[in-house]
Formats: structure tokens, C-alpha cells, sequence
């Protein structure tokens, strides 16, 4: 087991009072909350310092901490001295200390189950207001699903594999019609098992929509940049379109603007009730690369005989 | 098969699965943290969106010892702040399809 060093991770001092103690937590958990961070490793890096704040805010637990620290900091491995037995006192102020290290667990873990699981039920307002004590929950789990672009068209199924403890669970997930990016998907009862018979947690799956090789998403819209030729764009065209459903004939109009959005009507992505959002064709005008003196002689043509200003707007 | 039907949840259920009292998910509310459908407590309905609002300042509350008006005010922050990421990863992403554009001619 790995020794870990809690005012290592929080940054402290040893010797510092309860008050640093408490504003290098606050401070390191503002930038390592996963609700708040878009740090990468944000959810691991909290954990340690929640961990960590855990048993140093409490007197005893910290004085356990020290008298272990001088015992075990020099090791690589780590194991706790012979006959050890803690005060229990950790994790009995904050909610999840499931998922602590195993270096917490086997040093600062209650040894009476029960006392804990009371504490915690009355703590959250198990007791009084329903007369009785209601058993932990066991924990949720949170876990992203990537879902393509055509799968939000209609009802789709998803199989995921996901940890729980040791043990790997696999599910299939049902993803209705017209789900967006960033939604979440409740599984009732599929998280952590709930200690001694209590329900399990649930799990919840945050919808992650694949970036699309052609299709960007606004809403429930979808646009989709289209490359035209110059002469394309003055000349006008028809030209066969993509759409998440196979392709359509567009007819590009004379005159056509670089940057023009043509509105497709019904060939975005669907909401709950099935409705359609559009796809936009954004005309990108692309310069054909270096040709042949034929074609450089027709651009020069063109160029001696037309008097269009691109830059009139800067002469004014 | 996973039961995943769009779920509405009432006060009750909502204690339940957040393990809270009746009166900490009323404080949320009167926050205007989450915004459930009815006008009693009583007759409250949440969805899924909400209960996961709910969550998320359950844990903001209990690890950053933040109080519920701090709460409601960071997470309209942090809403914000999800929103115009997203939109700048989708620009982004955009000008990058322009600029292949250009590179292939």
C-alpha cells in the first residue's frame, strides 16, 4: 500500500494550525472540484484532497496521522503497525468516503460499521423528520456515453461496461430519439450495491454527442460547410448535399455569397416530440489551386474586363 | 435491458435518492436552484435534469462549504461558463472546417 503524505497533498506545513489547514482545502477544492474544474484529472485529484482534509480538520485523526507519518514515511511500501486501531473519527462529517484510498480505509475507517452508518443517516436528516433511521444509499456512479450523430434520429441501444469496486457490469442502455449533448440518462438501481441491504445507487450517464466528420450541431440544427468552385457560386449549380440521412439535390442560386447559410428545412437533429431542426450549407468559395496557362489566361480575361471593387467599403 | 423511461419525481422521491431531508431539497428550491413543476411541495415534480441540478449542489454545498446562495449563484456561473465552452469548441471546430478549405487549394 502506497503511504500517503496529507500535508504533501494539501500543501501544508506539518506544524500548520487548523485555520491553513482549512483555506488550503477550500482553496485546492474550488480548483479540483469536478463540478467546477476542467482539469482532466480533476475527480482524482479532489479525491485526494477531500481525503486528505478529511483526516487532518479533526483533531484526532490528525494526531493518528502524525504518530503514522513518523512511522511510515520512510518506506516505499507502506502497512500499518502492528495492532493499529483508529479512533474512527474520519469520515464521519462528510458524505463520501466510499472511494478513499486504501491507505485511508485500512488506517482511519471506522471499525463499528454501525456508529458510522447512524451518524451518517442522522446527519442527513434520516432521523426526526421520518421518525426513523433510513439506511445509506449505496453510491451513485457517473460515467459519459458517446452517442454518433445518426444514432439520435431514432431510438437507439448502447452496450456499456463500466467498474464497480473490482467488479466489471455491462448494460445495455436504451437512448431515445432526439437526446442532446450533455443530458443524462438515470439507471435506476445499476451503481454501487447499498451497505448491509440497503438500495443500490443509481447510475448516470451523461450524453457525449461524437464530433461528426461533416456535421457541426447548433441545437437541434446541424450545418454542414459546402465547398464551391467560384464560378459555382456566380454561375450557380446543382449539387447533391449530405444529410444524416443520405444525400439531396440542392440548387445553388446565380450569385451565391462565400459565408451564405442555405437552409435545408427538416434535416437537423429531432427534439423529445420528434420535430426536426434544420441543416445549414454554409458556402465556403474555394480558389482552385495553380492551373494550367489556359485557365490563369481566363481568370486575366476576366479581371481586364470587370470593374468590381471588393474593397469599395475602405475608399469611402 | 436497463429501465431508463423519462422519470418525474416527487419531494419524497427526491429525499430518497439524494438521501436529504425534505427540508434541505425545499431550501434548493427556494434558491431557485431547480425549479420543479407545481406550486406545493406537495404537488412538486421534478425530472431527471433537476435531480441532477440537485445533486451537483448537494456536493458544491458539502465540499466547498459554500452556502445556497452562493450555490444558485455559481451554478447559474458554472451554466454559463458549459454553455460558452461548448459554443467555443463548436467555432472552433467550424473555423477549422473553413480553414481545411483553404489548405486544399
Amino acid at each position: 500500500m502506497e503511504f500517503k503524505d496529507y500535508y504533501k497533498i494539501l500543501d501544508i506545513d506539518p506544524e500548520a494550525s487548523d485555520k491553513e489547514i482549512k483555506t488550503a482545502y477550500r482553496k485546492l477544492a474550488r480548483k479540483y472540484h469536478p463540478d467546477v474544474s476542467a482539469h482532466k484529472d480533476a475527480g482524482n485529484k479532489f479525491k485526494e484532497i477531500a481525503e486528505a482534509y478529511e483526516v487532518l480538520k479533526n483533531k484526532e485523526t490528525r494526531a493518528e496521522f502524525d504518530e503514522i507519518r513518523k512511522y511510515g514515511a520512510q518506506g516505499q511500501s507502506f502497512r500499518p503497525p502492528p495492532g493499529w486501531q483508529s479512533s474512527g473519527n474520519a469520515g464521519r462529517q462528510s458524505a463520501s468516503t466510499e472511494d478513499f484510498s486504501d491507505f485511508f480505509s485500512s488506517l482511519f475507517r471506522n471499525a463499528n460499521q454501525q456508529a458510522e452508518f447512524d451518524d451518517v443517516a442522522r446527519r442527513q436528516g434520516g432521523f426526526g423528520e421520518w421518525g426513523e433511521a433510513r439506511p445509506q444509499r449505496g453510491q451513485d456512479i457517473e460515467s459519459d456515453l458517446p452517442v454518433f450523430l445518426e444514432d439520435t434520429l431514432k431510438e437507439s441501444t448502447h452496450s456499456i461496461s463500466f467498474q464497480i469496486g473490482s467488479k466489471k457490469k455491462t448494460l445495455k442502455v436504451k437512448v431515445p430519439a432526439g437526446t442532446g449533448n450533455g443530458e443524462r440518462i438515470r439507471l435506476k438501481g445499476q451503481g454501487a450495491p447499498g451497505p448491509g441491504g440497503a438500495s443500490n445507487g443509481d447510475l448516470y450517464l451523461r450524453v457525449r454527442l461524437v464530433p461528426h466528420e461533416l456535421f457541426d450541431v447548433e441545437g437541434h440544427n446541424l450545418v454542414v460547410v459546402l465547398p464551391l468552385a467560384p464560378w459555382e457560386a456566380v454561375l450557380g449549380t446543382k449539387i447533391e448535399v449530405p444529410t444524416l440521412s443520405g444525400n439531396l439535390r440542392l440548387t445553388i442560386q446565380p450569385n451565391s455569397q462565400n459565408g451564405q447559410r442555405l437552409r435545408i428545412k427538416g434535416k437537423g437533429l429531432p427534439n423529445k416530440q420528434g420535430k426536426h431542426g434544420d441543416l445549414y450549407a454554409v458556402i465556403n468559395v474555394v480558389v482552385p489551386p495553380a492551373g494550367d496557362t489556359g485557365t490563369e489566361a481566363l481568370w486575366k480575361e476576366l479581371a481586364a474586363a470587370n470593374k468590381f471593387d471588393p474593397r469599395a467599403e475602405w475608399r469611402k | 435491458m436497463s429501465d431508463n423511461r423519462m422519470e418525474i419525481l416527487s419531494l419524497n422521491e427526491m429525499c430518497e435518492i439524494t438521501v436529504m431531508s425534505k427540508n434541505t431539497i425545499i431550501e434548493i428550491v427556494e434558491h431557485g436552484i431547480v425549479e420543479p413543476i407545481g406550486d406545493e411541495p406537495e404537488s412538486w415534480r421534478f425530472d431527471t435534469r433537476m435531480l441532477v441540478k440537485t445533486r451537483k449542489a448537494l456536493r458544491l454545498h458539502r465540499d466547498l462549504e459554500i452556502d445556497w446562495s452562493g450555490i444558485a449563484f455559481s451554478i447559474s456561473l458554472l451554466e454559463e461558463l458549459e454553455q460558452l465552452r461548448d459554443e467555443n469548441k463548436a467555432l472552433i471546430m467550424r473555423l477549422s472546417r473553413f480553414e481545411q478549405g483553404c489548405d486544399s487549394s
